[in-house]
């Protein structure tokens, strides 16, 4: 069947968007209609979503969150504005 | 260490006056740590993380007479370190030289064909890895192919994906527009799906 609306490379596109921001109604429409018909799409949606989700349980933000600055390096830091005080 | 912070919380309570504070030394001291885990989260290292911060202060304590009260120390004082990452993005792009994602044997060019239809399949994946040793092994794969991109793209993904920094903001790092931005991850996440479905659901398991 052909797919009227988007091409697949176009749909690959606007999924990958749909992630960043919220896409406009007519090309969410687009993307079901295109989702219905064509498989592959399908596919290539699920994986992108399925990568996003490893990599959201594996965020190093917590790490980060209770990061804070080695004692050396607030050390090096004070030495300098110290220097610059001056 | 937990000790350490403890003195930094105390010392913290004792500066807070109402007058402005403009001991750089106590910006440091009150602000060292929250200046710090906001760059360690949109650069690569520590060690650059480390002299943003050194710098932020350094600038701030120069434009001391700049700081009107209006906001508070923390958020003029995080201003100054967005300008600084930008900055820190804009020195790096010459060395990146412009990479052509196409080239690249996963590139979105090769996978679509004159009708713009797949010609490169996405191939059924299977089940998704269940246990906690698998995850792993992947995320191993996926930091793999990550260093394969041209750097812009996988550093972009890594900020969007890893470190959660929201499009707009990754679009003021990069300099961008929005645009270009959505394309660079849309292109990255091309590459990467099919570095993975290469190595990872195709390969010797």
């Amino acid at each position: 069947m052909r797919h009227w609306i988007f091409s697949c490379k176009k749909i690959s596109l606007l999924i990958s968007e749909s992630m960043d921001r919220k896409l406009p109604l007519y090309r969410r429409l687009g993307i079901k209609l295109h989702l219905m018909m064509c498989y592959l799409c399908r596919r290539y949606k699920k994986q992108l979503l399925f990568i996003h989700s490893i990599l959201q349980t594996e965020r190093t933000i917590e790490e980060i969150d209770s990061a804070s600055l080695s004692p050396e390096a607030r050390e090096k830091i004070k030495k300098r504005l110290e220097q610059e005080k001056q | 260490m937990i000790c350490y912070k403890k003195i930094m919380k105390t010392k913290g309570a004792m500066t807070t006056g109402k007058g402005k504070e403009t001991n750089p030394i106590t910006w440091l001291e009150k602000h060292g740590d929250t200046l710090y885990r906001f760059a360690r989260a949109r650069v690569k290292d520590s060690f650059t993380a480390e002299d943003l911060v050194q710098e932020t202060l350094l600038a701030a304590y120069r434009s001391r007479k700049k700081f009107s009260g209006r906001s508070t120390l923390k958020t003029w004082l995080i201003g100054i370190l967005r300008h600084k990452i930008v900055d820190y993005y804009r020195k790096q792009k010459p060395e990146q030289g412009e990479e052509n994602p196409d080239d690249f044997v996963y590139g979105s060019g090769n996978m679509f064909d004159a009708k713009e239809k797949w010609k490169v399949k996405p191939g059924d994946w299977g089940k998704d890895p269940e246990n906690e040793y698998e995850r792993k092994e992947l995320m191993t794969m996926i930091h793999a192919c990550l260093d394969e991109m041209p750097k812009k793209m996988s550093l972009a993904y890594t900020l969007r994906e890893l470190q959660g920094v929201s499009t707009d903001e990754l679009c003021e790092l990069f300099q961008t527009r929005k645009n270009n931005c959505w394309v660079i991850l849309y292109r990255a996440r091309m590459l990467l799906r099919r570095c993975l479905e290469i190595n990872w659901f195709q390969g010797p398991k």
